[in-house]
């Protein structure tokens, strides 16, 4: 080996030496921090482990924790059930209507229809109370109280309820299922068909009603016997007139007499029901009505007369279009004796209606034909009744309804109306 | 069944309005265990339709509680001549549709309608669940449902957001009711609604 060749080795580890020896002392700095690094998470694994034994030891000390975080739950649970299913059921519903009317001879006015509070109490599936109150405000501001119905229905069977107490009457359509305002679509009822019309408003008494399958078809009915109504007679041209019939509920059955009817419908197809109804029995006068201040007075002496109710109705539903009909004639028979003695009358009338719901949007609009026949000039009307409704749900409803009335001419039965009616069911 | 001295104190009509009410409550039915025992939800669906507007609006079932819907029920069955069977059809499908399903949790970000689903369960689910309301031919059976067959109707959407309405619940513009979630029908699941969803468009779609 030559000098030279030494001084090169010599050289070349020199170099290496210098380069390594960094690298090595870095090396070793690393392993320190790491070394350090597991020492501190040792340490906290250890902690994390003592706390965790000191939580279960404490869960240990308290005896029963899970259970009786079972126990408290399965009790809310328990309640809540309780809540979803009791044996006895309270419900308040009902509905209301505020409105504006404009007549054309006459003043327009804001007015209040009426607060209908209705009542459901149930007891399971067997039996239910079902009671309405209608609270009117009078035109002179006084706040007017009536019990509309307030019967006791027992569900004997899938085919037979009994309905005992005063209910609304089953003739027709109208009064049964349609007066309530967020149901009627017009902002009146049709002529004939309210308070003192053609047609019987309520009764007290015993019904039986009930559905049942006939072949293919559908049906209902029903059945009952009441006081039925009472009447008033008014004091003209130097004899008695019969004024009108009371077809409402009476809590006493002033002449002992007692009518029978009923109503049977069939649903031949999906959305169509044809109804038949009849009344009959007798009828007394027991009001003596004021011809000038329409106050009625008693008066007893008079015998009881024929009273007789025929009827008829329909409803289709096609999609957006509902399209009804109904009549209904009421006639009191003639009373040769008595204090009130006078012939007979009779009242009747019919309507049909069709409303359209516009495809996609709230609105429907609503027109109805009535023509009503009393046997007083004064009251025969010829009614067209053109609406428009916004839905602004499905039970609450702005509704636009303007009468062209066709009567004698300075009459009522001849004032033409607009309505403007917010009615809400609830 | 009435003594002579009952002939004396009960009239006439009082004896017949009584006998056929004795002689039926002979059979009435036994109250069950639970109140009232649960229906047919797809006919329920059916008379719901058919029956509630043909009087008023039919209401939205989310407007009432369970129990609340048992009193409503139960006098309108009075009103509209319904069976206690049908009362109870109509029963289980309101209390059926009437849960909110909150959306905000849960999103579908995709669906895969599948291309050999069987068309029969589809169909069968539109017909047990949506015709009521829907319509055998799509265009609507109630005020407010929409037109399966329109270009601009529901079936323009994407498959994503008919399920959502469909799982959730949807309410069209202009209808013053929501579709219930589910069509109001719990046990239908996203298969089922996969299934439905390409029988609508196998069947309605241009």
């Amino acid at each position: 080996m030559t000098k030279t060749s030494k001084k090169l080795r010599l050289g070349f580890l020199a170099l290496a030496a210098g380069l390594l020896l960094p690298g090595i002392v870095l090396a070793d700095a690393e392993y320190d921090a790491l070394q350090a690094q597991v020492r501190d998470l040792a340490a906290q694994l250890e902690a994390v482990q003592r706390t965790l034994a000191q939580i279960e030891q404490k869960q240990e000390e308290i005896p029963g924790t899970q259970e009786t975080a079972i126990a408290a739950l399965k009790q809310d649970i328990a309640d809540a059930s309780e809540w979803r299913t009791p044996n006895s059921l309270i419900h308040l519903a009902g509905y209301t209507d505020v409105g504006y009317i404009n007549p054309e001879n006459g003043d327009g006015s804001f007015a209040v229809g009426s607060f209908s509070p209705i009542f459901h109490f149930q007891y399971r599936d067997i039996v239910m109370l079902e009671s309405e109150l209608e609270i009117e405000l009078s035109p002179d501001g006084e706040t007017e109280l009536t019990l509309e119905y307030l019967a006791i229905d027992y569900f004997l069977n899938d085919y037979v309820t009994v309905v005992a107490g005063s209910f609304l009457s089953p003739i027709g359509q109208f009064r049964q299922n349609l007066h309530p305002s967020w149901i009627n679509k017009l902002a009146s009822a049709p002529p004939g068909f309210g308070h003192d019309g053609a047609a019987p408003t309520s009764d007290l008494g015993l019904q039986l009603r009930g559905a049942f399958p006939l072949g293919e078809m559908r049906s209902n009915y029903s059945v009952y016997v009441s006081n039925g109504p009472e009447l008033n007679a008014v004091f003209e041209d130097d004899e008695f007139e019969l004024e009108g019939i009371a077809a409402e509920a009476f809590g006493a059955d002033a002449d002992g007499e007692k009518v029978v009817g009923g109503r049977f419908a069939i649903l031949p197809m999906a959305g169509l029901e044809i109804g038949v109804s009849a009344v009959t029995g007798k009828a007394t006068v027991t009001g003596l009505e004021d011809e000038d201040t329409g106050e009625v007075t008693e008066i007893e002496g008079a015998i009881a007369r024929d009273y007789d109710v025929v009827g008829a109705d329909f409803s289709w539903m096609w999609k957006n279009l509902n399209v009804r009909g109904e009549y209904v004639r009421s006639k009191v028979g003639e009373a040769l004796t008595g204090t009130t003695a006078s012939e007979g009358a009779t009242w009747k009338s019919w309507y049909t209606q069709a409303a359209w719901r516009i495809p996609a949007t709230k609105i429907e609009a609503v027109v109805r034909y009535t023509d009503f026949d009393s046997p007083h000039s004064s009251e025969d009307q010829q009614q067209w009744a053109l609406g428009l409704n916004y839905l602004i749900t499905n039970s609450f409803i702005v509704k636009g309804t303007y009468e062209l009335n066709d009567g004698i001419a300075g009459s009522r039965a001849d004032n033409d109306r607009l309505m403007l009616q917010l009615a809400y069911g609830f | 069944m009435f003594s002579r001295q009952s002939k004396q104190i009960f009239p006439a009509w009082v004896r017949y309005a009584l006998l056929p009410a004795l002689a039926l409550s002979m059979f009435s039915v036994a109250t069950a265990a639970d109140y009232p025992q649960p229906g047919d939800l797809a006919k329920g669906s059916m008379l719901w339709a058919e029956n509630c507007g043909r009087c008023h609006q039919v209401r939205n079932p989310q407007d009432l509680r369970d129990d609340q819907w048992i009193t409503t029920a139960f006098p309108m069955s009075i009103r509209a001549g319904l069976t206690g069977g049908e009362t109870r059809d109509i029963l289980t499908f309101l209390q059926a549709s009437n849960a909110v399903i909150p959306t905000a949790a849960v999103t579908v970000t995709s669906v895969t309608v599948a291309t050999d689903a069987p068309v029969q369960s589809g169909k069968e689910i539109y017909t047990q669940t949506c015709v009521a309301c829907h319509g055998a031919d799509g265009k609507g059976a109630l005020p407010g449902a929409p037109d399966f067959a329109l270009a601009s109707g529901p079936l323009a959407k994407s498959d994503d957001a008919l399920t959502q309405s469909i799982l959730y619940g949807y309410q069209s513009p202009g209808s013053p009711m929501p579709m219930p979630a589910k069509g109001g029908n719990p046990s239908l699941d996203e298969s089922g609604v996969a299934a439905v969803l390409k029988y609508l468009r196998d069947t309605f779609s241009h």
